[in-house]
């Protein structure tokens, strides 16, 4: 399953002439396969597209046969995955465009495990902050990321209390089955394409 | 607790309609989305009941009123409160909100007001008993975990 929304700028001509770019699906399809991947998006993200997406992805891991457990988990991850990136973008004002965000959910046919990837921009100190506390993470144990979690959840609310902000993150870590990984892309001088990865 | 006097009008707006014996409190009924669960909260039972995922964007909006039902409740009468969930799945700021939920229980049962919890959950996921373990641990009112007998 890809969804590209129709107004997406990859989708139309950017000089406003009516002749359609041409695009190489075959290879995108066969880079989509060689990938195992098995559900992508790439677009602006909606409150309701998150919750579509979501149900859509559950369903399909269900059809799957994975065990209810696996399903939560990777279904977990994908929520506070995208759920954090429109948190985000919400509370930087930003456009669109700039709130663009890439996510994939891919198999592992060798190791049974699933792949959960989002990829988002983010301005260039918010970058560096993310990726230094998702190595922190990746370097604790269950044990300790409980007590993280446990600790966050009883930390002090500020004004924007309703995002959980913070928590998304441990509970990502918890439910991966290897530590998180994540990178950084330069794209302007103040800009940066963040990239976390889960394998559950 | 204050006691049960039917001459106490609870601040919150939602308390007008039923009348339960000394509590005047209404019953709060939502139906499940596929965000968020079904929720019935009795006054007059002493029951909340909870069911389904909940995964709410804004977490806030949607259990503000169901905070807020319990908070008056608890402030309203001395009538034990039951709590029956068959929550599967929550996202981080949907647990923050429970959270707040089994706080206002355990300072009620602190004060002598009798609180209980039942957490069902289906048996092939393991996934809710450990979430529902983790809100127990912090918790010293009767609060049972346990797999759901279908009917």
């Amino acid at each position: 399953m890809c969804i590209l929304p129709a107004d997406s700028p990859d989708t139309t001509n950017s000089n406003g002439s009516r002749v359609m770019r041409e695009i190489d699906l075959f290879s995108m399809r066969e880079e989509f396969q060689r990938h195992d991947i098995r559900l992508c998006f790439n677009g602006p993200i909606s409150r309701s597209l998150v919750e579509e997406i979501g149900n859509a992805l559950k369903k399909y891991l269900e059809s799957a046969d994975a065990p209810p457990g696996a399903v939560m988990d990777i279904f977990g991850v994908y929520v506070e995955m995208t759920q954090n990136i429109r948190h985000y973008a919400g509370r930087q004002g930003f456009s669109d465009d700039e709130s663009s965000t890439t996510v994939i959910v891919a198999r592992d046919d060798d190791t049974g495990h699933y792949l959960v990837e989002a990829c988002n921009l983010v301005k260039r100190d918010d970058g560096n902050a993310l990726l230094e506390r998702v190595r922190e993470l990746a370097a604790m144990d269950q044990g300790q990321l409980k007590k993280a979690f446990k600790t966050q959840l009883r930390a002090p609310r500020d004004e924007e209390a309703n995002t959980g902000a913070g928590l998304g993150l441990i509970d990502i870590a918890r439910r991966s089955a290897e530590p998180l990984s994540a990178q950084l892309k330069d794209v302007a001088d103040d800009r940066q394409l963040f990239s976390l990865r889960a394998v559950i | 607790m204050t006691a049960n006097c039917s001459a106490c009008v609870p601040s919150s707006d939602m308390a007008t309609a039923a009348q339960a014996e000394g509590v005047e409190m209404q019953t709060l009924q939502r139906e499940k989305s596929q965000s968020t669960p079904e929720v019935h909260a009795d006054p007059q039972a002493g029951r909340l009941a909870m069911a389904g995922d909940s995964y709410p964007e804004n977490s806030y909006e949607f259990f503000h009123e169901i905070v807020t039902w319990v908070e008056t409740y608890l402030r309203d009468t001395d009538q034990p409160l039951h709590l029956e969930l068959r929550l599967a799945y929550l996202n981080t700021s949907s647990v923050r909100a429970m959270l707040d939920i089994f706080d206002l229980l355990q300072a009620a049962h602190e004060e002598g007001q009798g609180v209980s919890v039942d957490w069902l959950y289906h048996p092939r996921n393991e996934r809710v008993a450990d979430l529902a373990e983790e809100f127990r641990e912090d918790c010293t009112f009767p609060f049972e975990i346990k797999p759901d007998q279908p009917e």
